[in-house]
């Protein structure tokens, strides 16, 4: 059986596209073969114009340093990393720059947390981790942006504000976003809108 | 510098790699405190044997030793002594004894001391040797009673008149001379012309002593060995006699096992603790993953944190080994008795070597399973990998292999502790989890684990279990080896040897002894020189071994027997019997350095008589057991023929000490020899072994008990987890306070069981393979393992898990 069938979608860079579904429906898979965390068994998967499809793990790693942001549901944040360090993280991997825990900090800057940064996961607010995951997530200028359920976890006051961070943040740096959520009214703020029913892609009209 | 300590400020925020780093740490402690113990010990050991030696190499001859010698040996800057021993009558008051003479030069002993008192009954002291100078001498309290003289009393020796003017209580150089039966006399060496005692046809007998780095020595010998004349011999640590060096080895293999058993601890620790960290770790390397980190770069980063707190437990490691080896050695200073030499490098490198191979061979393959984690798993809820064990275990049976074998430096015993280890785990895995579901029927007793978790349980029992084994099995062989090894020298061990007895006078001394309620055998003891093998001349020419060649130069004492001595074994062939009436029985190691088999025939020149036969068994010998033993025995009656003298050996008590002077006096010709003194040395070395076993026993506790926590510890978080469900479903704190007793109270009473009666097991093959006694079951330590492990465990468990119980289920969520 496939969670995914016959499904061909094309995301045109810079813009903003919104996944919706109901439980099951297979918007994580999507996102997952979408971002090269895993290979489609048929079918082939084409990122910022390489066939992802055909590479192996680490190849497809190599492929999403420096130019993939992720936003989690739980935020994923590495508790014994500092907030600082959390954000440097991507910046380490990719070995790019010099001033990393400057660039760093002036992601914190970006979500407001520049008092915070040598706090542990463990010792912010929900809010406030997802901020720092925002911030790890655009540190490195990625092109593209996958975020999963970003406001899941969050209070309805805290999910609009962090909403209105993410799109402010995708805006300034011209970020590809890939939003998988629940939420119709977050969806609605996206460039486009597709809808996953038992494993087929509809693409809904923006009211 | 900043990378490494930011490397390490991240480590030290995760749990498990703060338990990694105290596992690491605990061992290398363990293992070095033990290296630096034992290598010092061992040190203490070689000492106390080069001390009954008076040197650490010594030349002896029956004529004056070649100057070449001495030379060569100041060159190397070796110390040199000499003495010049012979007997000679001494007499007083008009009564006359056989004295054994050793004229001594300044520097004699260069090992060991000689301590002497001023009265015949005072405990010794130790006094300068420049003391005895000029016209005096020093003599073994038995001259002064032969004599019937009290210290300061003028001796006639030889020409000269001198005064006697001390009584020598403890001598070196005397253990390696049983046989010489005539109470010890020291003289000084330049007053030896004075005597007028020595000339060309006396039977002296020459020693040069040496002593200096172990290297020089080692260095020396080898010049030495090609110069030696067929006269000369040498006697090093390992060529000194048979008593001694079983005693030192036995030793030696104590302090070993001791040492791996912490070493079997210690890697329990870091397994357990690798496997927490590596299920905890899950969820961190998808998320490196998502963010494009490649496998490579992963393992990179692992790798390096863990050679982090590797390097920081073995240097944080070495230097409080290093710091409780000189504690310790200082609180127990009057207890050992002396200062022992310091320690090596080895036990710091086999520390750096310990903390490598186990953060390698332990954490490393679970490290690189974990860095296999598909991207992907981000997504899911159950992030943690199920380990593939075989990828695990085969590195960590290998590591421990290898750090057995590093630790004893034996290979043998590394295989036989290796696959002790082996079945002992799996033992343990299968009697463990056989036990936990028979008890499964019984889940209404404890509403945590013990119905729900059998793996983590019985993880838990084996992990426990091994630490009780191994505490259980050192005290099995201490306990028991040593009192038991000892138990065959008792307090009346003989302590006289008495030969030269006639053939004559055998009854009546039989009857003496009995009159005295002393039991002695008599041995007959017939001499005789090795002149054929297979009809074959044969001379010390024939051999490269240097103890063939003296045994060849020599004259064999044997004897005939009927019965098997006690303290000796047959190893092949059989003993004689009603069907055998000749033969010889040879002692086994004696056998394989002339070159001897079962069916060989000897023949030996017995004054002048040729006596012929074929050998029909070996045996192997207990030389430490102080009663006479003979390299070779001949079947019951075949030598009747031969003049024979007897031998036996007795124990003669502190207030029976006129018996040997009485029985002199009647029996002018019976010659004997004190030697308790050599009896007290082997018991002081025995008991050095034994106290250095005890204090690595206590490190080894400490950490069997840092297991335990470890144990606990990483099995905390679903615990937590466990106890704030039954907490939201109303459990009252009392309740799950009884359970967490129940629980943990029978795991390690299960544990212990299983451990003390695997300890029992495996001390008795030990025992028997490797210190021949013979098996006994110890029940007393079964129950001791029970009580203990139920104890240890209960109360560790409960002051592991208290502090979850006083906090709200809410807070437990959260955290």
């Amino acid at each position: 059986m496939s969670v995914l069938d016959n499904i061909s979608v094309q995301i045109p860079y810079n813009t903003s596209v919104a996944i919706t579904g109901a439980s099951g429906s297979g918007k994580t898979t999507l996102l997952g073969l979408l971002a090269g965390l895993d290979s489609p068994s048929v079918g082939k998967i084409q990122l910022l114009g390489k066939e992802i499809s055909a590479f192996n793990e680490d190849q497809r790693a190599a492929l999403r340093l420096g130019n993939v942001g992720f936003v989690f549901q739980s935020f994923h944040l590495i508790d014994n990393l500092s907030a600082l360090e959390n954000v440097m993280l991507p910046l380490e991997l990719n070995r790019t720059s010099k001033a990393i825990e400057t660039l760093a900090h002036t992601a914190l800057q970006d979500v407001g947390l520049e008092n915070r940064i040598n706090h542990l996961p463990n010792q912010l607010s929900g809010g406030e981790q997802q901020r720092v995951a925002l911030a790890r997530a655009f540190v490195n200028r990625p092109a593209v942006l996958f975020a999963d359920e970003p406001t899941g976890n969050l209070d309805s006051q805290t999910a609009q504000e962090i909403i209105t961070l993410l799109f402010s943040l995708q805006q300034r740096y011209q970020t590809t976003l890939v939003l998988v959520t629940h939420d119709d009214a977050l969806a609605e703020r996206c460039h486009q809108h597709y809808h996953l029913v038992a494993g087929h892609l509809q693409r809904r009209k923006l009211s | 510098m900043t990378h490494l300590l930011r490397q390490w400020q991240q480590a030290w925020r995760i749990a498990e790699m703060r338990l990694l780093f105290l596992a690491l740490l605990v061992s290398v402690i363990a293992v070095s405190s033990v290296g630096f113990f034992t290598d010092r010990a061992d040190k203490a050991m070689q000492g106390e044997a080069s001390q009954l030696m008076g040197g650490d190499l010594v030349v002896l001859s029956s004529r004056p030793i070649d100057t070449r010698y001495l030379a060569y040996a100041e060159k190397l800057g070796l110390r040199s002594a000499e003495s010049i021993s012979f007997p000679s009558m001494v007499s007083a008051n008009d009564k006359m004894q056989l004295a054994q003479i050793k004229a001594v030069s300044k520097h004699y002993p260069l090992t060991g001391v000689v301590s002497v008192s001023d009265n015949r009954s005072d405990a010794g002291k130790r006094i300068a040797m420049t003391e005895l100078q000029g016209q005096t001498i020093w003599a073994q309290a038995r001259l002064l009673i032969e004599l019937g003289i009290e210290p300061s009393a003028q001796v006639q020796l030889g020409q000269m008149t001198v005064q006697l003017t001390q009584v020598i209580t403890a001598m070196p150089d005397q253990g390696t001379a049983l046989f010489q039966f005539a109470p010890h006399v020291l003289l000084p060496l330049d007053q030896l012309p004075a005597t007028g005692l020595l000339s060309p046809a006396s039977r002296a007998s020459f020693s040069q002593f040496f002593a200096g780095d172990a290297d020089k020595i080692a260095q020396f010998k080898t010049w030495l060995k090609p110069q030696l004349t067929v006269s000369e011999k040498i006697r090093t640590l390992d060529e000194g006699l048979p008593a001694v060096e079983q005693a030192l080895n036995r030793g030696k293999r104590f302090l070993g096992m001791a040492a791996l058993l912490s070493v079997i601890l210690a890697g329990a620790a870091i397994a357990l603790t690798s496997y927490s960290l590596n299920r905890r770790e899950t969820r961190t390397v998808a998320v490196l993953k998502t963010l494009g980190a490649s496998q490579r770069l992963i393992l990179q980063r692992y790798l390096s944190q863990l050679f982090v707190v590797a390097s920081l437990a073995v240097l944080l490691g070495v230097s409080i080994a290093y710091l409780v080896q000189i504690t310790t050695l200082y609180l127990l200073q009057d207890a050992i008795g002396q200062v022992l030499p310091p320690a090596g490098l080895m036990p710091i490198i086999s520390g750096f070597l310990t903390a490598y191979i186990m953060a390698l061979g332990f954490s490393a393959p679970q490290l690189w399973q974990l860095t296999k984690t598909a991207p992907i798993r981000i997504f899911q809820q159950q992030t943690v990998l199920s380990p593939s064990y075989a990828y695990i275990a085969v590195p960590i049976v290998a590591g421990i292999f290898l750090l057995m074998w590093m630790q004893t430096q034996d290979m043998v015993l590394s295989v036989f502790l290796w696959f002790g280890t082996l079945f002992a785990i799996g033992v343990f895995w299968l009697i463990a989890t056989l036990l936990l579901s028979s008890l499964r029927r019984f889940r209404y007793i404890t509403a945590l684990s013990l119905p729900k978790a059998n793996t983590r349980i019985a993880l838990l029992v084996v992990v426990f279990g091994i630490g009780l084994f191994s505490l259980l099995l050192l005290t099995t062989l201490r306990m028991d080896l040593i009192d038991r090894w000892q138990a065959t020298l008792p307090e009346d061990a003989p302590n006289h040897f008495l030969i030269n007895i006639q053939s004559n006078e055998r009854e009546a001394v039989q009857q003496l002894f009995e009159q005295q309620q002393m039991s002695a055998a008599l041995y007959p003891m017939i001499r005789g020189r090795l002149v054929k093998i297979n009809n074959m001349p044969v001379s010390a020419e024939d051999y490269d071994s240097e103890q063939a060649k003296r045994l060849l130069a020599r004259e064999f004492n044997m004897s005939a027997l009927d019965t098997l001595p006690e303290n000796n074994k047959i190893t092949q062939g059989t003993w004689f019997g009603k069907n055998l009436t000749s033969g010889f029985s040879v002692e086994e190691g004696i056998a394989k350095t002339l070159g001897v088999k079962l069916g060989d025939s000897m023949s030996f020149d017995m004054a002048g008589q040729i006596y012929h036969a074929k050998i029909s068994s070996l045996r192997s010998v207990r030389w430490d057991s102080m009663q006479p033993n003979f390299f070779v025995l001949a079947a019951p009656n075949s030598l009747n023929t031969q003049p024979k003298t007897y031998i036996t050996s007795v124990y003669i008590k502190a207030s029976n000490q006129d018996f040997i002077p009485t029985l002199i006096k009647q029996y002018p010709s019976i010659s004997t020899i004190d030697i308790g003194t050599v009896l007290k040395q082997i018991k002081t070395l025995i008991n050095k072994a034994a106290f250095a076993v005890q204090a690595i026993f206590s490190f080894t506790l400490i950490a069997g008990i840092i297991v335990l926590f470890a144990a606990l510890q990483s099995q905390k978080a679903e615990r937590r987890k466990e106890i704030a469900i039954l907490k939201s479903i109303g459990a009252s704190r009392r309740y799950l306070r009884n359970s967490i007793l129940i629980e943990f109270t029978l795991i390690g009473a299960i544990a212990g069981f299983i451990a003390a009666v695997l300890a029992v097991i495996t001390g008795n093959i030990a025992a028997y393979l490797l210190f021949d006694l013979t098996p006994t079951v110890n029940l007393a330590l079964i129950a001791i393992g029970v009580g203990s492990g139920a104890f240890l465990v209960g109360i560790a468990g409960y002051l592991n898990i208290r502090p979850l119980l006083k906090v709200t289920p809410v807070a437990l969520f959260q955290e």
